[in-house]
């Protein structure tokens, strides 16, 4: 009978306020569950990790829901939209999961949909995007809570080239904007390139590659 | 590879799902071929118990009046018998038990049927096993039976016994026997257990004082060949007639056992007569209490009224209307001049029970010496009690006499004369004062021609007429009657409700439940199986061959649940008849119901369950064609949005429109209100449900600003399965509320004049008629003299209840005679036509008649306007129905209409009574004490409904409980839609997780969602539910109970919750961040 499988060994990552970094590595090598630690959805078997002096696995469910909510942006390769609501509202999906001023989080939400080229996009709904658009409004909804780290997993994966050079630019020019912190997964030299610094995930072990 | 195989490998693979599918075609089956098992088990029940109470019994003879019970040998192996009603009383317990049948029968008996004898002789009798139940009676306790005696004379006329007819008669108990011993043999086809005791024949005759005679025979054979035996054996006596030939007056007098002759007889005897040659004089003789002349008078004189020409020449052309002609010795006593006026005082039985006493005044004509005719004792008829008296101080007539008025002279002259009669009148004006419905003349003398008149002659006229009067009388007629017993009962057996159809349409809900669930996981089947269908459209195959290989693994599935499902039929039938006998035993009145399982129920039962999954696969694969392969092929069906979203506003629209209609129709009366406001109300609820779909398309047009908002957007997200789940759970409120509401309340409104009870508070029946006017006869009947208690009498004549608590198909129903007076009132309610159209008599004989709507529609299955022929030739026309009244196991008829057809009922049986409301229970128990001699009950009416309405409510009560089966199913449907949604959206759900989302807060979104989608399921079902019971809402006032209903809803409400929790549960125990990755 096989025993546990090691996915990550000996990972010690540091990051600052407007670092970026990227993670490449084959299939199977550990990035997405480094992401899902990194983004406080899975706890490590051993270790720890820690956001802005914090330790999120040390806190009940509710309040690690709230320090994700407040902390982490995502973006996935798939940009997993709600399909039954509309540009403007899948923006807000994480604004309406801890309240607050609608109003604030709507003006912020319209906002960054135009600093994403969607602001004539509002009540569309996800079916009417195209892939790089649908991928826009997950970024803008990453940023909607200002969090401190953002989380791209594999972003261009399912776009052309045009599509994918115009979401890491966005990516990037945002990341510069908000001052976060930006870890990408990802398979392209192209986007991987553009982060500060770069690793490489190989058989659990991250290696870094310069900058 | 073939086609067959791929459906193998589809079928195997699928397997969890498409057991889903087998599960609820089995569900499907089972429900419909179990209720039509139901159906045809009742029949067969019905028919066996039916059946096995008639014995060996094929027809039988049967006679409203004795008669010889030799004419039995005419039948070869037939059994005589007597056949009466009695009340019987349990001497040591004191413990009495009305309305049981009293069987006078001997060895024959149990011989004709084959049975061993209980070896019951003189005073011992058996009893049947319920009635010893009854009564707490085992053998050797003594069983007292009052009874009432069967009598030749109208006991409604005056020489009628009306007070002593009811002998009790001592007897010991000396066996009980089981049905299987013929213990509960009955005549009347009755679910119900029989009370029976079977009395020694000889016993019985000597008691009632009828020895040698029964009044039914039981044969071997059909009516046929018993009637064309019978025509060939009948005599002239055993319709109680008799033709004598008075030698000394040189007549053959004809005349009745009963004292009077029936206009029809009498007309018949008349042709005959003439048709001989025969001088006819009509007679009839009546008693004058009192004959007055100045102030002279002599008491209790019989008085012949007859052509006086027949006494003395010298009347033909002095008699007039006034003449009273008295024979010597009254005109000794009463010294009449000719010309000098003459009272007479003559006592009067009236229709409702009034004895008066009447004057007529008349002018002494003359006197006659006692000879010839006047002092023929024949002119007088038979009156037991007094004709046969040696003196007139004994005698013992059913009306009061004074014997301080008898004197001595009477007696001489009764003595010598007997019942010659003292005085004469005209015949015309005898028939206007005396005359009854009973007929207008109590003999017929018939002279033969003068040159004929020695005896030899009269008998041989009398024989002629004897001969050619049987020819032209039928038995039929006169109350001999051949009743085709067995064939009667099995076509009763086929029921007056088809459970089948009650069953079919109490399971429709649960059936359709079943069937949307095979739809449904059918349904998830092929979604699931999207990729593969595209593949198949990608490599070649068309959308038809494509539908074909599905249609295939759909009649596989099919098949397996129609085979599973006739296993589960029997097991549903088998549940339902034991809920029957047990839980619902309220609408079946008996635990004798068994499963009969035949093969064409079942089958029919298995065909339609197939056919109806067939569609409903078929409908879920219509789509199939329009699907784009590239939309497949990436796992999901292109949907035309559009195009449902304008159909869904189409169907609301044309729905909407139509249940407006029904409803408008409903309310202004143009088709019945009951089905305008229900099909309303159902084509409302499929609006509602049409609009929800065509909203949910358009959901997006409101900016989300709330996680309740986002939960309510969820609810868009597959508006298909969103609709399906608002559906079940929208139909299985209406189907509740609506139901519910149908729910009777028998104490609701019966002080009301125009509630079913039509304000009276009590109603009784008593086993033996009552002849006396119980309110102006108070004292001489015993009753409690409290003030407002208050009788209205009816006419009964026995037959089968007509009501639901009958499941029999009523052969011959019972009937009540209303007076005047009652309908007059106004009282009670009708649901189509009044108490006018009782007044008026059809030209085509048809007699009018009202009953209760609910009989009428769902036993007698009659509408306004239909007729029904009774067995005795009688033709009633429905043309009232009244509205949920206590009259539900009578069919009523004005009392004069009830005179003319049942001649030979009388008396009353059946009483309205009002009494104070104060010490009622006290005057209840004087009344019943006052009356027990004639076995009177007397419940509260609000009692009886309650009876009717225990059926009502308990046939709802079946539908609610299959209908919560249904809602059940629907649950499972509704769970496995939630957890496919929820299994569906898990990567939203991940999404939501990471970007911050509790689980807490996952699950109270989908918790609002599904909510949210109850509430609008509720509130559609409700109101459209509310819509369709309103004419219920509107009759009753504001009876309707709103907590029960509450109730009901926060239990629907509940389930729901229920299925959503663990719908959400489940899902949301996936691993989510998994499924983020997935993408």
């Amino acid at each position: 009978m096989a025993g546990p499988l090691k996915i990550l060994d000996g990972i010690a990552l540091r990051a600052a306020p407007g670092d970026s970094l990227s993670i490449m590595g084959p299939s199977g090598s550990g990035k997405s569950t480094l992401l899902s630690i990194l983004g406080a959805l899975e706890p490590p078997s051993s270790g720890t990790m820690r956001l802005d002096g914090q330790d999120p696995f040390s806190m009940p469910e509710p309040e690690l829901a709230a320090f994700r909510n407040r902390a982490v942006g995502f973006v996935f390769q798939d940009h997993c939209l709600l399909p039954q609501c509309t540009v403007l509202e899948n923006a807000l999906i994480p604004a309406m999961a801890r309240g607050g001023n609608a109003a604030e989080d709507e003006a912020r939400a319209r906002k960054l949909l135009d600093r994403v080229g969607l602001g004539g996009r509002l009540t569309h709904l996800p079916s009417q995007l195209s892939g790089g658009e649908k991928q826009r409004v997950a970024i803008a909804r990453a940023l909607i809570r200002e969090p401190k780290l953002m989380l791209c997993d594999e972003p261009t994966g399912n776009l052309d080239r045009t599509s994918a050079g115009a979401v890491a630019d966005l990516l990037f020019g945002l990341h510069r904007e908000q001052s976060v912190i930006l870890v990408i997964v990802t398979h392209s030299e192209a986007l991987a390139g553009k982060a500060e610094r770069r690793y490489e995930l190989n058989a659990g072990r991250l290696m870094g590659l310069g900058s | 590879m073939t086609t067959a195989t791929l459906i193998r490998r589809g079928l195997a693979y699928y397997r969890r799902t498409n057991l889903a599918v087998v599960a609820g075609v089995a569900t499907a089956v089972a429900v419909l071929a179990g209720a039509f098992l139901v159906g045809d088990s009742v029949r067969s029940s019905l028919r066996r118990i039916a059946v096995e109470r008639i014995g060996n019994t094929q027809s039988l003879l049967t006679a409203t009046n004795l008669f010889r019970e030799q004419l039995a040998g005419a039948f070869g192996d037939a059994c005589p018998m007597i056949v009466l009603e009695g009340i019987v009383t349990h001497q040591n317990s004191g413990r009495r038990a009305s309305g049981v049948m009293v069987y006078g029968v001997d060895s024959r008996f149990w011989k004709f049927h084959g049975k061993a004898s209980p070896g019951i002789a003189n005073r011992d009798i058996a009893l049947s096993a319920p009635l010893a139940a009854e009564l707490g009676a085992a053998a050797g306790d003594t069983i007292l039976l009052r009874l009432e005696k069967p009598t030749d004379i109208p006991a409604e006329s005056l020489f009628g016994r009306k007070d002593d007819a009811a002998p009790t008669i001592r007897f010991n108990a000396k066996s009980v026997l089981a049905s299987s011993e013929l213990g509960e043999f009955s005549l009347r086809p009755t679910q119900g257990s029989v009370r029976a005791i079977f009395v020694p024949l000889d016993r019985l005759q000597s008691e009632i004082g009828a020895s040698g005679r029964v009044n039914t025979i039981l044969t071997g054979t059909t009516a046929a060949p018993v009637e064309q035996i019978l025509d060939s054996a009948w005599t002239i006596e055993d319709l109680g007639l008799r033709i004598k030939a008075l030698d000394e007056a040189g007549v053959i007098q004809f005349e009745t056992a009963s004292g009077i002759i029936p206009d029809a007889l009498a007309d018949a005897a008349r042709s005959v007569a003439g048709g001989l040659g025969l001088r006819v004089t009509p007679v009839l003789t009546y008693m004058a209490t009192t004959l007055r002349a100045g102030d002279r008078e002599i008491a209790y004189s019989l008085v012949a009224a007859i052509d006086l020409a027949e006494l003395d020449e010298r009347f033909k052309d002095t008699a007039t209307d006034a003449t009273i002609v008295f024979n010597e010795w009254a005109a000794r006593d009463l010294n009449p001049r000719e010309g000098t006026p003459v009272t007479m005082e003559y006592l009067y039985w009236h229709a409702d029970g009034r004895l008066t006493t009447e004057k007529a005044q008349f002018t002494a004509g003359g006197v006659v010496p006692i000879e010839g005719l006047a002092a023929d004792r024949d002119l007088s008829p038979e009156y037991p009690g007094i004709t046969d008296a040696e003196n007139v101080s004994d005698w013992d007539p059913p009306f009061p006499v004074d014997l301080s008025r008898i004197h001595d002279r009477d007696e001489e002259y009764w003595d010598r004369y007997k019942t010659t009669p003292k005085a004469w009148i005209r015949i015309d004006r005898g028939q206007r004062l005396w005359q009854s419905r009973w007929g207008k003349v109590t003999a017929l003398r018939m002279e033969p021609p003068e040159d004929q008149d020695d005896e030899e002659a009269l008998n041989k006229a009398a024989t002629e007429f004897r001969q050619r009067l049987r020819a032209v009388v039928k038995p039929e007629e006169n109350g001999l009657a051949v009743i085709p017993l067995r064939a009667r009962n099995e076509e009763a057996a086929r029921g007056a409700t088809d459970f089948g159809e009650y069953f079919s349409y109490f399971s429709f809900f649960l059936m359709v439940s079943a069937l949307l669930l095979a739809a449904l996981f059918f349904r998830l089947g092929i979604e699931q199986r999207y990729s593969e269908i595209g593949l198949l459209r990608s490599v070649g195959f068309d959308a038809s061959r494509i539908r074909k290989l599905f249609l295939s693994e759909g009649m596989v599935l099919a098949l397996s649940g129609a085979l599973v499902g006739a296993l589960g039929a029997v097991a549903y039938a088998w549940t339902i008849l034991y809920g029957l006998g047990t839980w619902w035993s309220g609408a079946v009145g008996t635990s004798a119901l068994s499963l009969t399982v035949s093969p064409g129920p079942l089958a029919a039962g298995v065909m339609g369950g197939v056919l109806a999954a067939m569609l409903a696969i078929l409908l879920t694969l219509r789509g199939i064609r329009d699907w784009s392969p590239r939309s497949l092929l990436a796992g999901a069906a292109a949907h035309g949005v559009a195009s449902s979203k304008s159909r869904a506003r189409w169907v609301a629209i044309g729905a909407g429109l139509a249940a407006a209609g029904l409803l408008a129709a409903g309310g202004a009366g143009a088709i019945p209100a009951a089905g305008g406001f229900f099909g309303g109300g159902m084509l409302a609820l499929v609006a509602a449900l049409a609009l929800l779909r065509a909203r949910l398309q358009t959901a997006t047009s409101r900016l989300v600003r709330s996680r309740a908002g986002l939960a309510l957007r969820n609810l868009s997200h597959r508006p298909g399965r969103t609709v399906l789940s608002a559906a079940l759970i929208a139909s299985a409120t209406f189907l509740i509320v609506s139901v519910e509401a149908f729910r009777r309340d028998p104490h609701a409104l019966q002080s009301d004049r125009h509630s079913g009870a039509g304000g009276f508070p009590l109603i009784g029946e008593s086993v033996r008629p009552i002849y006396l006017n119980p309110n102006s006869e108070r004292a001489d009947l015993n009753l409690p003299e409290t003030p407002g208690l208050r009788f209205v009498p009816l006419r009964l004549r026995p037959g089968d209840d007509a009501s639901c608590l009958n499941l029999y198909q009523p052969q011959n129903p019972r009937i009540l005679g209303l007076p005047d007076s009652l309908m007059k009132e106004g009282r009670f309610s009708f649901a189509a036509g009044s108490w006018k159209d009782l007044e008026a008599d059809a030209a085509d004989g048809a007699i009018p008649a009202v009953a209760d709507a609910n009989s009428m529609q769902y036993v007698l299955h009659k509408s306004i306007g239909d007729e029904l022929l009774l067995p005795g030739g009688q033709r009633l026309r429905f043309v009232a129905a009244l509205s949920d009244s206590i009259f539900q196991s009578e069919i009523l008829i004005a009392e004069r209409s009830f005179i003319r057809a049942f001649p030979r009922q009388q008396g009353f049986r059946v009483f309205l009574i009002e009494a104070p409301e104060v010490g009622r229970k006290e005057t209840v128990a004087a009344i019943e004490s006052a009356l027990a001699d004639h076995g009177l009950d007397v419940t509260a009416t609000a009692d009886r409904l309650a009876a009717f309405h225990r059926v009502e409510n308990t046939y709802l009560s079946t539908f609610q409980s299959l209908g919560a089966l249904g809602l059940l199913l629907g649950t499972i449907g509704l769970a496995a839609i939630l957890f496919r949604n929820v299994y569906e959206r898990r990567r939203e759900f991940g999404l939501l997780a990471a970007v911050g989302y509790s689980r807490a807060d996952l699950s109270r979104l989908v918790l609002t969602e599904n909510l949210a989608l109850l509430a609008v399921s509720l509130a559609i079902g409700a109101g459209t539910a509310a819509l369709a019971i309103a004419p219920v809402l509107a009759s009753r006032g504001v009876r309707f109970s709103a907590v029960s209903m509450g109730c009901l809803l926060l239990a629907v409400l509940a389930t729901g919750l229920i299925a959503t929790a663990v719908a959400t549960r489940l899902a949301l125990r996936l691993p989510l961040v998994e499924s983020l990755r997935s993408g």
